[in-house]
């Protein structure tokens, strides 16, 4: 890929009178450059890139989902972990060439808005912040499962349910931390997710053994549709949360060296490697217990399942991977709402103030409480479920309109689409990707639908009142 | 007669560190690329900093530009913003023209600069950067060598009688040319050493990567040493990327 230019101009204003900041000239494989040779420098790589979306994605469906996606799917939860890794790379395909064409950060808000037009964009953007919102409160309530059931193996009881307290003040340590904290969170995260793929992948290949009848005792495998076919739709509507990372690597795409061959890497190389790992675990998982009973255990069940393969060592390893991996998803996910935020400050849908740096921390305090404060009202509630399903509405909702993005795009087919990775089997893979992510919400329950259609009115309404003369849609 | 050389002189422009004193004087009559560089922490998008402190580096970069513009040089300047400033130092020093870099620190108008050769690899490179910057002034330089296992001093006096011939070639004063040959020692240590009675310092670049050089743990013995400025002369292109 040769040094590319770029060729969307924004305009007008919001109702406070800013304007959208100037947008880039030229791409490189290792800078963004403005004019009056300002320069973004790319310096997250192939690895930083898989490590952003699968350390936000593997916390969710391997240490949360397995036990309440078996109670209500059987055996079968397997295929709804299947289904929701295919909806995953139908998005992630077209988002990667998006994504290489307009290497910016904001992620799909960036191409939805520049595709189509700030309204859309509005929705998507303010969509995607509280998408992650939800997302990590979500990550959150699990981690506070994981740090219980700590307390419970040292056999601390401190005489009520310690779950939405630890996740309340894990919340805030997080919020602080990454205001405050100045320390190299990207080489952290790498080594976080390198840990957690070692341990799953020793567990589950013992697992997998195990339940083949390698050492002697065949598992429990079960009727697969032990509960009928339609909870597998609806299971996989609710596990979806753990498919959401692959996007918070567009979020950062402005960051990423080489655009054009690591961002379609690392969002499908992500999807898959995921993918792979939770049909392994929940196959393991309902072969060691049987699909009721692992249910009973909960968000922890994972847990119960090493303690039966591996005795003590094998529980303690799962707790501390638990709370390695819920707490880099909670971490990741605040960050990309942080940087959601400022792209939407950027484009002037939200207060310019939105996307200030802390003078002496140098990192954005405001984004990061627009983060972090909603989230800790979230976690309070501490409804799991819904709070999983509002996040995977949001994002859905925001993947099908990447794909009609993508189509709006290459109908229109302007000089500055240039990019290096295209899909192939256009038109059909898009439309199908579409149709599969709006397809999948029809499938949550009611109130979480409620919940997440009363975001994006409220989004667009505030779009309206505020920011209704922006334009951001790209020259034709 | 070569061109100016492409001295890269690489600022933190926002944290207080700026062109020292005696810089300007030294680089008369280089092409500066003058890199003010902005490091932000893993939770701030690049351009999250550029939008609140691209002014505030402009203006700054305005003054260290007439700075050098004044003493002579002629000046190309960039900004970045970026998570890794090794990884933007690298980048830029990188990118084929640049012969030095500027380790900035601070000296007074220089009047006799230590130059560190080794052999003849890379020899080429230091030559032009000294003949570039000092052949049209008063600067006295002093060609430093360390003795190596199984060197003859014949061996020494020829390698040191060539450097200075391709100076004179290029136009240096030969009576502006001093030598100085040291015993066998570790040679990062009697650089250091041997530089403290001089105003900077030109040595070639000798770890794969530059930035490991000028900021790790031998730019600290240089530095800790010796707070004159010290030009990192950069090896080939083509040598470097094959490394």
């Amino acid at each position: 890929m040769g040094d590319q230019r770029f060729g969307v101009e924004t305009g007008g204003e919001n109702v406070v009178g800013e304007a959208p900041a100037e947008e880039p000239e030229i791409f490189t494989e290792e800078a963004t450059v403005h004019d009056d040779e300002t320069e973004l420098e790319r310096t997250i790589g192939l690895a930083g890139g898989l490590a952003i979306g699968i350390g936000t994605m593997i916390g969710a469906g391997i240490f949360v989902f397995p036990g309440l996606a078996a109670s209500i799917a059987g055996p079968a939860a397997a295929l709804s972990f299947a289904i929701g890794g295919v909806v995953a790379l139908l998005v992630a395909l077209p988002t990667s060439e998006l994504a290489t064409a307009m290497p910016r950060s904001g992620g799909g808000y960036y191409f939805v808005s520049r595709g189509m037009g700030a309204g859309y964009g509005a929705i998507v953007g303010l969509g995607l912040w509280l998408g992650l919102v939800f997302a990590s409160a979500f990550y959150l309530v699990g981690l506070g499962h994981y740090a219980s059931a700590v307390l419970a193996e040292v056999g601390i009881d401190l005489g009520f349910d310690p779950v939405t307290g630890v996740a309340l003040l894990l919340g805030v340590v997080l919020t602080a931390l990454s205001i405050g904290g100045t320390e190299n969170t990207a080489k952290l995260q790498n080594g976080v997710v390198g840990i957690l793929l070692t341990v799953l992948t020793v567990f589950l290949t013992y697992g997998v053994l195990d339940a083949l009848g390698v050492f002697g005792s065949q598992g429990t495998p079960g009727v697969f549709f032990s509960q009928g076919t339609f909870p597998v739709l609806t299971t996989a509507a609710l596990v979806f949360t753990s498919y959401l990372g692959f996007a918070q690597v567009a979020t950062v795409a402005g960051e990423i060296q080489e655009p054009g061959r690591n961002l379609p890497r690392a969002m499908i190389g992500s999807v898959l490697v995921v993918t792979v790992f939770y049909v392994v675990t929940i196959f393991v998982a309902t072969s060691a217990f049987g699909a009721a009973r692992l249910g009973q255990f909960g968000e922890t069940a994972m847990v119960e399942v090493a303690r039966n393969f591996l005795g003590l060592p094998g529980a303690v390893a799962i707790l501390v991977a638990g709370l390695l991996a819920t707490f880099s998803s909670a971490n990741a996910s605040i960050l990309s709402a942080s940087r959601a935020v400022y792209a939407l400050s950027r484009d002037a849908l939200l207060p310019r103030r939105a996307s200030e740096v802390n003078l002496r921390f140098g990192t954005p305090h405001v984004a990061l409480l627009a983060a972090g404060g909603p989230i800790l009202v979230l976690v309070a509630t501490g409804r799991v479920e819904l709070l999983a399903e509002v996040a995977s509405f949001l994002h859905l909702v925001m993947y099908g309109l990447i794909c009609v993005a993508l189509l709006v795009i290459r109908r229109r087919n302007p000089d500055w689409y240039t990019p290096s990775y295209r899909i192939p089997a256009y038109p059909f893979l898009p439309v199908l990707g579409a149709g599969a992510s709006f397809g999948l919400v029809a499938f949550m329950q009611p109130a979480s639908i409620v919940v997440g259609t009363g975001i994006l009115v409220l989004s667009y309404l505030w779009y309206r009142y505020y920011a209704s003369e922006v334009s951001l849609r790209g020259a034709i | 007669m070569p061109d100016r050389p492409s001295i890269l002189v690489p600022v933190r422009v926002l944290d207080g560190e700026s062109i020292p004193e005696g810089a300007p004087e030294l680089l008369a009559t280089a092409h500066v690329v003058l890199l003010g560089y902005h490091v932000v922490p893993d939770q701030t998008a690049t351009g999250q900093a550029k939008m609140q402190f691209e002014d505030r580096a402009n203006n700054r970069l305005d003054r260290f530009e007439s700075g050098l513009e004044d003493a002579g040089a002629t000046v190309e300047r960039r900004l970045v913003f970026t998570h890794d400033g090794q990884k933007t130092i690298d980048r830029i020093s990188d990118r084929g023209d640049i012969l030095a870099v500027l380790v900035p620190n601070g000296t007074g108008p220089p009047a006799d600069v230590l130059v560190a050769v080794r052999g003849t690899a890379g020899v080429g490179r230091i030559v032009d950067v000294v003949a570039g910057l000092f052949r049209s002034t008063d600067v006295a330089v002093t060609l430093y060598h360390v003795r190596e296992t199984n060197e003859t001093d014949d061996d020494i006096t020829t390698f040191l009688d060539g450097v200075r011939a391709r100076l004179t070639g290029l136009g240096m004063d030969p009576s502006a040319i001093d030598t100085r040959i040291d015993p066998e020692q570790k040679r990062l240590a009697a650089i250091a050493t041997a530089a403290e009675e001089y105003d900077a310092l030109v040595m070639g670049e000798s770890d794969p990567s530059l930035t490991t050089f000028v900021f790790g743990m031998p730019a600290n013995q240089i530095a800790d040493r010796f707070l004159g400025p010290v030009l990192v002369v950069q090896r080939e292109a083509s040598q470097s990327e094959s490394s």
